[in-house]
């Protein structure tokens, strides 16, 4: 692990909705090839903390370094525009665009069209159905096949850091067996993800690292082994 | 009623059909992008009639051999680009702000603005609490079809407007730029995940909205040949109901809704026993009961969409 180049770095860490601290003081550090999964019950914090990283809640405190440079305080524009490209929670399609215009927002950036068609290939071999539904209205897709269309829109930017949010959440056993693979590929590609998800055995599984999260705080860490073994991950999930 | 009369009303409704439609894509669009209503909104098409009157004064005083056609022209050029600035400086310096705030803070902010802007015109403009008159900017030209006198001046407003709404569609659904400015009406945050700059897209909506109700206003001083500072008022009611009835958010809705009110003005002028003088209490009258019968307009998408 030691040797793996992280371009994220996140340094005691404050995040408020408000006034109440939601994250207080978290250190991480998200390595390149590598899945760093984040783990934690409902209200943890999970999601409060991508959404620092990607802008969206700006933190009250503390500093986001990514490839070397900070980025906190930045619009989640120019956070994007860093390699830095998200599957959010609760997919967050584009209902009124069809399947291929919510692809094709997921390469925005992206001006050379030759690379965008490639992309697009790509995901449609990933996704056959999405190829099927190109022309249909996103919002009409199945919970499903919608999931698809947000992951498939996050993997159409290629990025240094993909940020993924409960990617899984309602599918059928058969299709989050297929997001784990498409996960772990993307993985292999040399791109660092950062996984939050409900799916402990399975995070597990493919993550090489693990965070926990409780109450805004970092509970415990280490490789996928050590927290497998890990009481505070019992804790944070079984009571 | 006889064919003629009945053809020349059918063309005044479209006349003010087509202002009203460029009034109702201004709140529609603002509504799409941000889930706000702009009460200035009327009250920026009454100051694009003035930034264009203000124009021709202003040349005719400077340049006073200067050609009709370039004129026109620069009156247009002019009157667009003031209130595509004006819109610009409203969205960075209040809409934007009012951000994280209540929505009826927005609401409140943008009517008081309408009051100032509208004041403004009235204690700033010479003469400007008086109606003035608008200058011929088109030629006078127009042709007998059939008995009806076809008037060359709307035709070239009619097909201005048309341009403009084509420009829009063509934008909004044809260009990437378009798509981002979707992209944030359907879900902003997401849309800034994939690298939209939200504010340019908030900036570039209101530039766009402010613009096209400028050439409303321009519209409205060629066809009637006068302007007053307080025409905003009505015609921002007007815009908006019509922006309401055709299904807030929706660029079409708000163009069929803008062609619906001013059918049901024509109708309530023409058809129906009482002085036409009602015709706007008739009008609004039955706008009331169609957001009774179908809250969310003709092209409910909005609510559908959300599941
Ligand atoms: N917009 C908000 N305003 C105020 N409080 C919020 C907001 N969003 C989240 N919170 C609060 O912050 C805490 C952390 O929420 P967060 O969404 O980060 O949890 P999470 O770990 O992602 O949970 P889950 O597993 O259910 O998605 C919760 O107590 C939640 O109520
Ligand atoms: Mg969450």
């Amino acid at each position: 692990m030691a040797v793996a180049f992280s371009p994220l770095r996140i340094e005691n860490l404050y995040v408020a909705y408000g006034k109440a601290d939601v994250i207080c003081g978290v250190n991480m550090e998200i390595c390149a090839g590598r899945i760093t999964g984040l783990l934690g019950s409902n209200g943890a914090g999970k999601t409060t903390l991508l959404r620092a990283v990607l802008g969206l809640t700006p933190p009250r405190k503390g500093s986001v370094v990514f490839n070397g440079m900070e980025i906190s305080g930045l619009p989640p524009h120019k956070i994007a525009a860093r390699g830095i490209s998200c599957i959010p929670e609760g997919r967050r399609i584009f209902s009124k665009m069809t399947v291929e215009e919510n692809l094709l927002m997921g390469a925005y950036m992206e001006k050379d069209r030759d690379k965008i068609r490639q992309r697009l290939e790509r995901v449609y071999r990933i996704f056959p159905r999405l190829l099927e539904r190109r022309e249909q209205f996103a919002g009409t897709m199945s919970g499903g096949e919608q999931a698809m269309v947000s992951i498939g829109r996050g993997l159409m930017n290629e990025p240094k850091l993909l940020v993924i949010d409960e990617p899984s959440l309602g599918l059928s056993p058969a299709l989050v067996n297929d997001n784990f693979r498409v996960i772990r590929q993307i993985c292999e590609d040399g791109i660092a993800v950062f996984l939050v998800e409900q799916n402990v055995r399975q995070t597990l599984a493919i993550a090489h690292y693990g965070y926990v999260l409780a109450q805004g705080r970092v509970v415990a860490e280490g490789t996928a082994e050590e927290l497998k073994q890990s009481e505070e991950v019992k804790k944070a999930y079984f009571g | 009623m006889d064919g003629v009369l009945l053809a020349q009303f059918i063309m005044n409704g479209l006349m003010l059909g087509m202002m009203y439609a460029l009034v109702a894509v201004g709140f529609t669009l603002f509504f799409g992008v941000l889930d706000i209503i702009v009460f200035s909104h009327g009250d920026t098409v009454m100051v694009g009639a003035f930034a264009g009157l203000g124009t021709y004064v202003w040349l005719q005083s400077v340049y006073p051999d200067i050609d009709t056609v370039w004129v026109c022209l620069w009156v247009v050029l002019a009157s667009l680009l003031a209130v595509c600035l004006l819109g610009v400086v409203l969205a960075r310096g209040l809409i934007m702000r009012l951000r994280s705030s209540p929505p009826l803070n927005t609401l409140l902010a943008t009517m008081m603005l309408g009051t100032v802007l509208r004041e403004a015109i009235r204690l700033f403009y010479p003469d400007g609490s008086n109606p003035q008159p608008f200058p011929k900017l088109l030629p006078d030209t127009s042709w007998v079809l059939g008995g009806v006198t076809v008037r060359l001046d709307s035709v070239l407003l009619f097909v201005g407007g048309l341009l403009l709404i084509g420009g829009i569609h063509l934008l909004i659904n044809k260009t990437k730029l378009g798509m981002a400015v979707r992209a944030v009406a359907q879900d902003s945050e997401a849309a800034q995940l994939m690298g939209v700059n939200f504010s340019f897209i908030v900036l570039l909506t209101f530039a766009l909205g402010s613009g096209v109700a400028a050439f409303a206003g321009l519209m409205n001083g060629i066809y009637y040949n006068e302007i007053n500072f307080s025409m905003g008022v009505l015609l921002g009611a007007i815009g908006f109901s019509a922006a309401v009835i055709g299904g807030l958010g929706n660029i079409y809705g708000a163009i069929i809704g803008g062609f619906v009110f001013a059918f049901l003005q024509t109708i309530g002028a023409v058809a129906l026993p009482f002085s036409s003088a009602y015709k706007d209490v008739f009008a609004f009258a039955v706008v009331i009961v169609l957001m009774a019968i179908r809250p969310t307009g003709f092209l409910a998408e909005r609510s559908s969409q959300r599941v």
